[in-house]
């Protein structure tokens, strides 16, 4: 596939993150549900999985988090938003090691015992390292410094609240790979004007909702 | 072992981690209506009483409560700005932090610690220690 292709597709699929990450990500969080969970489980999944499914590129789902956490603190809102940023980032860089030893046209998830565990355990390990990065780079930033033992004494909820996100990974990866049998397909005339339009709308309607909050 | 089946062993492993990880959380859940401050319980009710409240700014928003640096003072650590201070909640989650950042910040009426000079990782929600270093 040509470079400018995937190019156009991460932006696309890391805007479209990014936004689910600022807008309904930060909902989650002001109702208090596990908004990283639930974030991680459906919405960051369903987008590196599809990109993957569709581009079959290495290294995408990277840049994906790398656009997708930019666009996170363009939203200084709802939660941790510079441990959000760098989760997503983290996050993309996880899915790739995950994922580099599947095959491209996904033979291994052709059963569905396979599609539901493989989404268990990206969802999971996704997760549970975003977080334990965040702990760690966060105060790392700041001028208290990062202590281990606050880290350790953490961990079992830490594992424990990954849960949530498992069982929602275990449902995503195999509706996606229900998807896959409806044939979509998109004229390469249509391709980058879409791409391109809907990644400038995610970015609009996420400054723009940035500055309401700020002028409100 | 070939990748089809070690997918999921590993599903299961994690299935079998995250669930005997949330009984281990739920087991030893704390459930306190006081804070320990270096060894002696006080109630929020106490703390504001004591202590004089200041109302700071942090990521765009204004929160008022109790200044944590004449908390400090006022339950008696001698050479305040020689210690570190770690706030722990009632579900374990814990930060240490600095008498500077102690001096930014605030125990609010819900017991929670909001810091202007930190970011919000470190705003621990039902606070029940802070322990003295």
């Amino acid at each position: 596939m040509e470079k400018m292709k995937i190019f156009a597709g991460i932006i696309l699929f890391g805007s479209l993150w990014g936004f689910s990450e600022c807008i309904i990500g930060s909902s989650l969080h002001d109702l208090n549900l596990p908004a990283g969970a639930i974030m991680t489980g459906l919405f960051a999944l369903t987008f590196m999985f599809m990109s993957r499914m569709i581009y079959r590129q290495p290294g995408m789902q990277l840049g994906m988090g790398l656009v997708a956490g930019t666009l996170r603190l363009f939203n200084p809102f709802g939660g941790c938003f510079i441990c959000s940023a760098i989760a997503i980032m983290a996050e993309g860089i996880i899915f790739e090691i995950i994922w580099y030893k599947m095959s491209l046209d996904l033979y291994e998830l052709r059963k569905p015992i396979n599609s539901i565990s493989m989404g268990i355990t990206s969802a999971y390990i996704i997760y549970v390292s975003g977080y334990i990065i965040t702990q760690i780079l966060t105060p790392m930033l700041s001028s208290a410094g990062f202590y281990l033992e606050n880290l350790i004494v953490f961990i079992p909820q830490i594992l424990s609240s990954g849960l949530l996100a498992a069982i929602l990974g275990g449902i995503t990866i195999p509706s996606i790979l229900a998807i896959k049998k409806i044939n979509l397909t998109i004229k390469d005339s249509y391709y980058y004007p879409a791409t391109i339009s809907i990644s400038i709308l995610c970015w609009l309607i996420v400054i723009a909702n940035t500055i309401l909050i700020i002028n409100s | 072992m070939g990748k089809e089946k070690l997918i999921p062993i590993i599903a299961l492993g994690i299935i079998l981690i995250s669930s005997v990880s949330s009984v281990y959380v739920y087991a030893n859940q704390v459930n306190s209506d006081h804070i320990d401050i270096n060894g002696t319980e006080y109630t929020i009710s106490q703390i504001f009483f004591i202590c004089k409240q200041k109302t700071i700014e942090s990521n765009s928003e204004l929160f008022t409560g109790v200044s944590l640096d004449d908390l400090m003072i006022k339950t008696g650590i001698s050479n305040p700005e020689k210690h570190e201070y770690m706030i722990i909640a009632s579900d374990n989650y814990q930060k240490t932090v600095k008498w500077e950042n102690m001096k930014n910040g605030i125990i609010t009426a819900e017991g929670r610690s909001i810091f202007s000079d930190l970011p919000k990782a470190f705003r621990v929600k039902n606070i029940v220690k802070i322990e003295v270093i």
